[in-house]
């Protein structure tokens, strides 16, 4: 989690990426589709443990049409993006947000391990 | 006679309206009730300003302590609360607050709730039932239609903070509240740190994700139980811990020591919520004064409200008051 991150105060849903404001003025871009890539759901976040599965999950998003999401709040500490297609499971921190904005892996190099369902 | 439901108001038939059946009549004063108690929700939902549902996927592991104690910290800021026990079949919030043998005002047609400690309202099935030891055997439509009622025909007033307390499980009381009162805030999932209850309260958090209430965070109760003894001063002291593991501890000048053992085990709801990325709350001591207090009906926060389970109750308000959204805030703007 990052100490230092700024309170996200714009999400601006453009063609292909979402351009984020924060409150210190700084701005930066994510694309839907690593946006998508990251999602943090139970079944997407297995899929990036391996390169090659990895890979196939992001061929398989880059293949989605391009669509602007609706986005909701989740409490104050996330949001969450309903897609037309594929998956929209994921509820994405802000911190999560803010790594992709500066482009770290947001798992922090951590394999997930599925809950026992 | 028409089929229909309704009077029949012909402009130029020249007959007296056909009358309903009183078996259409009392169909029509349902939907006439269900069309208000809808409307009253509604206005209810404004009035209240936060909603919290509490829920565990296992049951024993201190969820209604949990929201009793969560709204005798909100009512210690000051903050007007209430409690709504939506545990039909095992209704244990007045004994709790205090309430115990309470019956409920129903003043035209409006239920009034219990005010149990620090003014907290209440509402919960014990006031409807005519000896604590008969069981509710409801099926799911009775259960569904007093839920509906507790919620739409309550005078609750305004208030800062309603806690909704339900059975364990994710059966379908949390789905009716959440399809009926508008604008939850998000639930609070309750846990206790062995893997049985770990593996229940996973379930609850992907249920969360069904009803599309957010989880405002993870709760670990019985976290852990601190002893306070004298011994030798500056000494070491030992404690055979569960799992043959030995505590040690060493005292201060005056001889006091303090050994937190972990009875079940540490740590397992901070790393469930990690796991899902919701927030974690907090954790909460093994505090038998809850057990007393509980049976006694003085909740252990009102007993001793500067004591180590109060203290830790306030961090956990905190840390839900920090994830619940406040409409005075700026806002994230979405475009």
């Amino acid at each position: 989690m990052s100490e230092d991150m700024p309170r996200l105060t714009r999400f601006e849903r453009r063609d292909v990426d979402v351009a984020l404001t924060y409150e210190n003025g700084e701005e930066y871009n994510v694309t839907y589709d690593d946006l998508r890539h990251a999602c943090p759901c139970a079944k997407c976040s297995p899929l990036r443990n391996e390169d090659e599965s990895s890979k196939t999950l992001r061929r398989q998003i880059e293949a989605l049409p391009k669509e602007k999401p609706q986005v909701r709040t989740v409490g104050n500490y996330a949001l969450g993006f309903e897609w037309s297609t594929g998956c929209s499971s994921g509820i994405y921190r802000f911190e999560r947000i803010w790594d992709l904005a500066n482009r770290r892996d947001p798992d922090n190099g951590r394999p997930y391990v599925h809950g026992a369902w | 006679m028409s089929d229909s439901p309704v009077t029949k108001h012909g402009a130029n038939s020249g007959e007296a309206p056909a009358m309903a059946s009183p078996q259409e009549q009392k169909q029509m004063e349902q939907a006439y009730a269900q069309m208000k108690r809808k409307m009253s929700m509604a206005e209810i939902g404004k009035r209240i300003k936060h909603k919290v549902m509490v829920l565990s996927g296992k049951g024993g592991v201190g969820k209604s302590t949990v929201s009793t104690g969560l709204a005798l910290a909100l009512a210690q800021q000051g903050l007007k609360v209430g409690i709504l026990d939506i545990d039909i079949t095992g209704p244990n919030v007045p004994k709790m607050m205090g309430l115990d043998g309470r019956r409920l005002h129903v003043e035209s047609g409006r239920i009034h709730p219990a005010q149990g400690h620090l003014g907290v309202k209440v509402i919960s099935m014990a006031f409807l039932l005519d000896n604590e030891d008969t069981p509710v055997v409801w099926r799911g439509p009775i259960k569904l239609g007093a839920i509906q009622q507790f919620i739409g025909d309550v005078e609750w007033g305004d208030l800062d903070y309603l806690i909704i307390d339900f059975p364990p499980g994710t059966s379908d009381e949390p789905l009716t509240v959440a399809q009926s009162l508008p604008d939850i805030d998000g639930m609070v999932i309750v846990t206790t740190p062995q893997d049985v209850a770990l593996l229940d309260s996973r379930k609850s958090i992907t249920f969360s994700e069904s009803l599309k209430v957010p989880v405002l965070g993870v709760v670990e109760n019985m976290s852990g139980y601190t002893i306070n003894g004298k011994a030798a001063p500056n000494s070491e002291v030992q404690i055979a811990g569960p799992a043959g593991k030995t505590l040690k501890a060493t005292t201060n000048e005056d001889g006091d020591f303090s050994i937190t053992i972990d009875i079940f085990k540490e740590g397992g709801g901070k790393s469930t919520a990690e796991e899902f990325g919701v927030p974690f709350l907090g954790a909460l001591p093994f505090d038998p004064g809850f057990v007393r207090g509980g049976d006694d009906g003085v909740h252990r926060i009102v007993s001793e409200p500067e004591g180590p389970s109060a203290i830790a109750f306030s961090a956990v308000v905190e840390a839900l008051q920090a994830q619940i959204v406040d409409a005075e805030q700026p806002s994230l703007e979405i475009i």
